[in-house]
């Protein structure tokens, strides 16, 4: 056990090196070395290093490879973050400080998991609670309409909320499991279960298309429903849901498409983009030349000109690695994005209790499916959603609920430890 | 139970491998953008990135032959300025750099070189701002900018073109376009040049299609003794006009009945009736033949952003239109500069060399990095042929039509032209070249719209000709 936290300590310093790296390369392109961002970031890795420290006092037997891969991915989008908008730096060091604090939270909280099982249904109405805020109250803020501002404070709750719906949904499915797979009725080929056991299914998708039309976020439409499906599936084994799933998704887009302009728009930009490529596809087009002006090994730290694509500390910020960077870094990033997926999948399989096996599994699924969402959007791979990067956009409620997401894991991840003993 | 969970774990499986495919697949593409797609997403005009990028990048200069600056870049807040100190003699070659509208000339062409981007380097990502902040190179012209505003001035008001140029390397030493247009303050005059009708950015030395006239009839001259069609003692009987079965009538240019002349004295008075009997009887074959011979559907490089020059389909040239072409009318069009390279066929012992304008690419130390040298491009026809058509260049400016261009002490031979278009009156040609014995330049004009050849486009280059041998 200690073992694991030392592996973890000197990955953590690797992680913290090429942070500092990244961080000194920019400000010295910019000119004067700022002492100050120097002295946050040293604080920042010192932090990493301190949860490092308290969980291997508290004998804590978490995967080793998480925690530094969210360090290695936060560099990275701090790095990012510092060359592109250097204002917004010092608030993002703040948000992934506050989010390690969550992460040590969780990762204590979520030994007792079971337990939170019993409070499901509380989970899902905070859940299906945050999402209807978000569709009722949502401010639109950079061209997303899926902000609350609650006083001083303003945050995307349906960036908390995915933890609580597959919270909910692991528990509800692993409940009812035999139902799900047993109790069925055929509708000539197809193969159905009782209409009552697909309920939050049902629920989940109509708030999708909430989401969808209401808030034009079919970003977060498709996470959620994606999450749905895939747990459904999980629990299940049966395709045939996932059948019935995605033909009621492609329903519900296909009318969405005929009745609003806007999502006609998202498509048909995805289609062909070089059509309007100075209106409706601007951004996406400057994203691929973005891509396209980095090449194999980038322009180089601030030589690239990635401003030229709006929102790009956000939602696009992967473009700005990938012309930067060069395909060694945005290829870089995908591949530690595979390892941490691969990683909490395995989580996921060496768990021992149903119920916690769902969940790991299902925010492995979402973790997975934000990331193909918006880098296969950011690369035209797939029609553009507003979502964020998981550990690397700029923003308060991504980082801090990806951190609580990782926190999860991280605690189920010991469960198998000890099993594995 | 434990069957249970093992069901779910090996759905989860099959769930985490379809994500983690999906995912390698991003990989996959996203390489695909990076290295197959690269160039095409970098060189899209669309992509400012190039255009940003170079705005902080000290652009080379372009100077001439004697080192005189033509075009170069001044600061002027946080970008350059490029100015052009021969305003709009040499715009048409130098071209114009403007962030607004883009490039056009040496400016575009030699743009790689001019602003540093040939820099292997630059694919060595980060690395290669080690070497980055130098200034771009600087492009040496084959040109010669005091010829160059000599020729600018000679054509005065009149829109036409000329070029100088050497016949022994193919040098380019003067190349005008007129209208021009001013490249310092292009930007502010944009709407008004480029909307103009009389087109003053485009460079007529190599993009203007001109009906040749009668200079072509030297290339016919060759292409009858080549063909042995007709000796030199041959003679034609010239009545004053052609009739071609079965009902068109080849006009001489007033009707003048030129007599029983041979070779030479029908090249002396342009003799209408003789090249079109000569083009008649070479016939479409090797006519067809000639034009291939000098090349005249070869390309001669990106360098000069030449437009193709258009011949007649000769397979399908009726037998006046076949005498027309004979005369340098009908559906024949030529740029200038090939004019200049069909009178260099005569002054260089049969050979055409390539023509280039630019001699020496040097980085900013003034190290050569690239250096052009003469290449042979074609040989149309023999010395001694050559030789015997030169000799009736000369008589042609001693005895004949291009008597105008006859210059004291130094012997020229020429060739002018009247050529019949469309737009209005006739176009003046002359090509020619000097000293006959030992030519060191060629020159071709082309005066739009001005009269005939003779009275027009010879007395002026004369006076080049003389400029550029002094």
């Amino acid at each position: 056990m200690t073992n694991i936290r030392r592996h973890e300590r000197t990955l953590l310093l690797i992680a913290g090196v090429i942070m500092l790296n990244g961080i000194l390369a920019v400000s010295l392109t910019l000119g004067a070395v700022d002492y100050g961002i120097i002295g946050i970031t040293c604080g920042l890795i010192t932090s990493f290093l301190f949860v490092n420290i308290v969980l291997h006092k508290t004998g804590h037997a978490g995967d080793p490879l998480l925690l530094p891969l969210a360090a290695l991915l936060a560099g990275i989008g701090l790095t990012t973050i510092l060359r592109l908008r250097p204002n917004l730096f010092l608030l993002q060091v703040m948000w992934i400080g506050i989010g390690l604090i969550c992460f040590l939270i969780t990762a204590f909280m979520a030994r007792r998991l079971e337990q939170i099982a019993k409070f499901k249904y509380v989970c899902g109405f905070i859940g299906v609670g945050l999402l209807l805020i978000a569709i009722l109250f949502g401010v639109d803020i950079g061209g997303h309409k899926s902000w609350v501002i609650l006083g001083p404070i303003r945050f995307q709750p349906s960036e908390f909320a995915k933890v609580f719906i597959v919270l909910f949904l692991a528990a509800y499915l692993s409940e009812r499991r035999e139902l799900l797979t047993l109790a069925t009725r055929h509708y000539g080929p197809l193969v159905l279960p009782h209409p009552r056991f697909i309920a939050p299914l049902i629920a989940v998708w109509s708030m999708a298309m909430m989401m969808f039309i209401l808030q034009r976020d079919m970003g977060a439409a498709l996470l959620y429903f994606g999450i749905a499906i895939i747990m459904t599936y999980m629990v299940s084994g049966r395709l045939s849901y996932v059948i019935i799933g995605v033909v009621l998704f492609l329903i519900g887009s296909v009318v969405c498409y005929k009745l609003y302009s806007h999502i006609q728009t998202r498509v048909d930009i995805w289609l062909n983009p070089w059509v309007d490529p100075n209106g409706e596809a601007y951004q996406i087009v400057q994203s691929l030349f973005a891509f396209g002006s980095g090449g194999i090994l980038g322009s180089g730290l601030t030589y690239g000109f990635p401003n030229m694509i709006p929102e790009v500390h956000t939602d696009f910020i992967f473009a700005a690695i990938g012309e930067e960077m060069g395909l060694m870094g945005a290829g870089a990033v995908i591949i530690i994005y595979i390892i941490m997926v691969y990683r909490i999948f395995s989580v996921a399989l060496l768990s021992t209790m149903s119920f916690s096996m769902l969940v790991a599994g299902g925010l492995s699924a979402s973790m997975a499916l934000q990331i193909f969402l918006i880098i296969g959007g950011v690369t035209k791979f797939f029609p553009l959603t507003g979502i964020t990067l998981p550990f690397i956009s700029y923003g308060g409620s991504s980082i801090v609920a990806n951190f609580i997401l990782l926190g999860m894991l991280f605690a189920i991840s010991e469960v198998r430890s000890d099993d594995a003993k | 139970m434990r069957n249970d969970m093992s069901d779910i774990a090996r759905n989860i499986r099959k769930v985490a491998f379809f994500l983690l495919g999906l995912l390698v697949m991003l990989f996959i593409y996203l390489s695909y953008i990076q290295v197959v797609e690269s160039d095409f997403l970098v060189s899209h005009p669309l992509n400012r990135r190039n255009a940003e990028a170079t705005r902080h990048v000290i652009n080379g200069m372009i100077v001439d032959k004697n080192g005189e600056k033509l075009a170069y870049s001044e600061k002027s807040g946080d970008g350059f300025n490029r100015q052009y100190p021969y305003a709009s003699i040499t715009a048409n070659v130098v071209g114009y750099d403007s962030f607004k509208y883009g490039k056009t000339g040496i400016e575009s062409t030699f743009n790689n070189y001019l602003t540093g981007m040939n820099n292997e380097l630059r694919h060595l990502g980060a690395i290669s701002h080690l070497w980055s902040n130098q200034p771009g190179n600087n492009v040496l012209l084959t040109l010669d900018a005091k010829l160059q505003e000599v020729a600018y001035k000679e054509l005065g008001e009149h829109r036409g073109a000329i070029v100088v140029m050497v016949p022994r390397t193919g040098a380019i030493l003067a190349m005008v376009s007129k209208p021009s247009f001013n490249p310092n303050t292009l930007d502010q005059q944009w709407e008004s040049i480029s909307t103009a009708t009389n087109s003053p950015l485009l460079n007529r030395a190599v993009q203007g299609l001109y009906p040749p006239g009668s200079i072509i009839k030297v290339m016919m001259a060759d292409a009858a003794l080549t063909e042995k069609i007709v000796d030199l003692k041959t003679t034609i009987n010239c009545e004053g006009s052609l009739k071609v079965p079965p009902d068109y009538v080849l006009e001489e240019s007033g009707h003048k009945a030129h007599g029983n002349v041979n070779l030479e004295e029908a090249l002396a008075v342009s003799c209408n009736v003789t090249f079109g009997t000569l083009a008649l009887k070479l016939g479409d074959k090797k006519m067809a033949k000639t034009f291939d011979r000098y090349g005249f559907k070869l390309p001669i490089g990106s360098e000069f952003q030449e437009v193709e020059s258009h011949l007649p389909d000769f397979n399908s040239l009726g037998n006046g239109d076949l005498a027309q072409v004979g005369i340098g009318q009908g559906s024949l069009l030529i740029t200038p500069l090939r004019m200049a390279m069909l009178a260099s066929v005569f002054a260089n012992k049969g050979k055409i060399m390539k023509p280039y304008i630019v001699n020496k690419i040097t980085d900013s130390d003034g190290n050569v990095i690239k250096e052009f040298m003469p290449e042979e491009w074609r040989t149309p026809t023999s010395p001694q042929l050559a030789d015997t058509i030169k000799e009736m260049m000369v008589t042609v400016v001693n005895d004949g039509t291009g008597n105008a261009a006859h210059l004291s002490g130094i012997q020229v031979a020429g060739k002018t032209g009247t050529a019949e278009n469309a737009q209005g009156a006739s176009h003046a040609w002359f090509i020619g070249f000097a000293p006959a014995d030992n030519p060191e330049v060629v020159i071709a004009v082309i005066v739009e719209n001005a009269g005939s050849g003779g009275s027009i486009a010879a007395p002026i280059a004369g006076r080049i000709l003389a400029q550029a041998l002094h």
